[in-house]
């Protein structure tokens, strides 16, 4: 009876939302004029991506630049989530020799091609988000693109360790940069993020002043978080 | 460097990133620069509040790129007077918590300082914020500590609360996502101010549903029948100092989501109903569980979300004594019920199961803490010459002011109620026989001191309201003068930084 009553509320929940979604005007072109005299959000980031950001990407102008808060503000999410991660599986150090890694059996074949592959895909990821201000993608797609590749050999190889140590340095170290760019611009622009240098032209690996850079700050924290996460969730506690 | 809103965000990010590196530094460095981040939390306060005394708000775009079209933060008196109650509040509990738990391991030491410190901030960038989705960001920022928190303590109920509040929490940050969504695909901006301006323009039945969605999502965290399912079960399970923050910050980031939607965002007037029965039935079941609970932690969270559901009603009410009240509710709420639960987790680490029926003689042992759960207490329920009289005064006034002779009704019937169970709890410490010995754990001498700075505040503040009222009536016409908002987000180039 229970069951019955709450298909029928998230049925009615269901048509309601649907009718709604219905009438969302997909396909119109709802940008307007991107030359008015004051044109939506997106006609304005259209119009003026490629003079004042010098970014042939727009996406990641609006990503990185305009909208940078927002990213400073996912990539800490991220990296909340992996210090909860950390902390609710944290095991103290008389706990920790007790731990192994979850073993999987794993045959000759996936080893060999696990070892062909992981440079392939650091190369990629690395492409990825090294060129997130030219094509498609960008610091978050790269950096997780390398963490698969890590996941690749944590899955693979009982005895592969990432070294924490590292891990550490990277992923503060691009967390801070980030920041730090920011304070430059507020220090010597009075706006946070601001005051991006034009150099490179467009359209070229060197372009976009310092949202590459930013870009690649936050490919390697990525790639390092969600190593860590995956890490932390594959070392399990054997039965005794 | 001049002062300006983006520090409340950059410097504890700075701290945050920096702190897994310079723990290997000093051991003790996690615990000490939460608390610098803090008092320079109220730093930033001062100055800014300074500033919109003098200019009517404070407002930075980000990136150089003016709103709508970057994002930018702003501080009218609503906002600054919150930020500056969370900042303090922030400060105090890092006081208390500075030495919590000594033995505590390096490892997760290092955790909960970060954990604490971006919950904290999270909410002061929700509040500041003048971008929904970047409001969407920090809630998130929120959400992901607020439920690491819960489950710090790694046994079994704890990581249960944890898991029920990742799906509720959850459940939350989608339906305000989709929300922005809708709102998005209709009014082309995400900007606030803007949205305000463009929101005659969406279709009536559309309009509704984004509400829906944005009460529905925003009620979760600010504790709202029937969607506070995870308040209880977290607020007992976690460390005592976050479930302070729960109530001092959390909780009251909610209520300012909740509070710009329907004031400044939409036109609605059925959603101030709404708030009225939503608040009301809110306050009746929480204060009736509230009187079932046997565990300390337990009732004062059932009592804190009847706090809420009494805010909600006040600003429901929607006339200016109303908001004023509500608003004077929040601060008191925010200050009282932090103060409940500092005292409340020290009485129940010593008390032998956790349960209210083992405080007997507590009143003997710890005299200094049960004192102040009592100020506490008497401060809650709206007793002279505490706080808490004024912001149920207020409340009632208003009501009357708009001939709600029912409501007015409910509310004193209620208050009845949290007497009764505030009351046994403290004749439970005064006046009953010392039944077991136990040793105590006594609280450190920083603890006393934070726990000593509210109940000062309390009293200050009781004996003499006027010394806040200005900024409140500041901040209450603020929220109902929606026109201004929008001229200082879209048409500002004074005070700009």
């Amino acid at each position: 009876m229970k069951k019955v009553l709450v298909i029928l509320l998230l049925a009615a929940l269901g048509y309601f939302l649907a009718q709604t979604f219905l009438e969302i005007p997909l396909g119109e072109n709802r940008i307007g004029d991107i030359n008015a005299q004051k044109p939506t959000a997106a006609g304005y980031y259209l119009s003026n991506t490629k003079e004042k950001s010098k970014v042939a990407n727009v996406v990641t102008a609006i990503v990185v630049n305009y909208r940078g808060l927002d990213t400073l503000g996912e990539v800490t999410v991220l990296f909340l989530a992996t210090t909860g991660v950390a902390s609710i599986l944290y095991r103290r150090k008389e706990e920790e020799e007790e731990v192994e890694r979850l073993n999987l059996p794993s045959s000759n074949i996936i080893r060999t091609g696990a070892r062909v592959l992981f440079p392939a895909i650091t190369l990629l990821g690395i492409y990825v988000f090294i060129h997130g201000h030219l094509t498609p993608g960008g610091g978050f797609q790269g950096g997780t693109i390398v963490a698969t590749g890590f996941l690749l050999m944590l899955i693979s190889y009982k005895g592969f360790n990432t070294n924490h140590n590292i891990m550490t340095w990277v992923e503060s170290i691009a967390g801070l940069s980030f920041v730090l760019i920011g304070l430059w611009g507020l220090i010597t622009d009075h706006t946070f993020l601001g005051n991006i240098p034009q150099i490179g032209e467009l359209n070229k690996l060197l372009s976009g002043g310092l949202i590459p850079i930013i870009y690649i700050a936050v490919g390697f924290k990525v790639a390092v978080e969600l190593t860590g996460i995956l890490d932390i969730l594959l070392k399990i506690k054997p039965k005794k | 460097m001049v002062i300006t809103p983006i520090h409340y965000i950059v410097v504890p990010l700075l701290a945050a990133f920096a702190i897994p590196l310079l723990v290997k530094i000093h051991k003790e460095l996690p615990r000490i620069i939460p608390g610098l981040v803090m008092f320079y939390n109220i730093i930033i306060s001062i100055v800014l509040m300074q500033q919109v005394n003098e200019f009517g708000y404070v407002s930075e775009v980000i990136a150089g790129w003016k709103a709508p079209w970057g994002i930018n933060l702003i501080i009218t008196p609503f906002s600054g007077f919150l930020v500056s109650l969370i900042s303090f509040m922030g400060f105090v509990i890092w006081l208390y918590q500075y030495r919590f738990k000594r033995v505590i391991d390096v490892g997760e030491l290092k955790s909960y300082g970060i954990l604490q410190m971006m919950m904290i901030t999270g909410a002061i960038g929700i509040i500041i914020t003048g971008d929904i989705f970047n409001m969407f960001v920090f809630l998130e920022i929120v959400a992901i500590t607020a439920i690491s928190l819960t489950s710090f303590y790694r046994h079994r109920d704890g990581a249960e609360a944890g898991f029920k509040y990742l799906l509720i929490g959850g459940f939350s940050s989608t339906l305000i996502l989709l929300a922005i969504l809708l709102l998005y695909t209709q009014v082309g901006t995400l900007n606030m101010a803007e949205i305000s301006e463009k929101i005659h323009l969406v279709p009536q039945g559309m309009k509704a549903t984004i509400l829906v969605l944005f009460i529905v999502g925003f009620g979760i965290e600010a504790e709202m029948f029937p969607l506070n399912g995870w308040a209880p079960d977290a607020y007992s399970q976690a460390p005592g100092p976050t479930s302070a923050a729960f109530a001092g910050i959390v909780v009251k980031a909610g209520v300012y989501g909740l509070i710009r939607i329907i004031f400044t965002l939409f036109d609605i007037e059925g959603a101030f109903d709404f708030l009225i029965i939503g608040g009301l039935v809110t306050m009746i079941i929480a204060e009736f569980s509230a009187l079932k609970q046997t565990n300390l932690k337990r009732m004062l969270a059932y009592s804190s979300i009847g706090q809420m559901g009494l805010v909600l009603i006040a600003f429901g009410i929607g006339t200016k004594t109303a908001v004023f009240a509500a608003l004077f509710l929040m601060f008191n709420h925010a200050v009282i019920k932090s103060l409940l639960f500092m005292t409340g987790s020290i009485l129940m680490y010593n008390s032998k199961d956790k349960t209210i029926s083992t405080l007997n003689g507590m009143g003997k042992k710890l005299p200094f803490i049960s004192l102040l759960f009592s100020l506490g207490a008497f401060a809650i329920v709206g007793l002279p010459p505490f706080s808490g009289f004024w912001s149920k005064l207020y409340i009632l006034t208003a009501a009357a002011g708009e001939e709600m002779i029912l409501l007015i009704g409910a509310i004193l019937a209620v208050s009845i109620v949290e007497i009764v169970y505030y009351f046994r709890v403290v004749s439970k410490m005064y006046f009953a026989e010392e039944t077991e010995h136990i040793t105590i754990f006594k609280p450190s001498v920083n603890a006393k001191i934070a726990m000593g700075i509210l109940g000062a505040v309390i009293l200050i503040i009781g004996l003499y309201p006027d010394l806040i009222t200005g900024y409140l009536h500041n901040a209450a016409d603020m929220i109902l003068d929606k026109a201004s908002y929008i001229d200082f987000v879209l048409n500002s180039n004074a005070p700009v930084q």
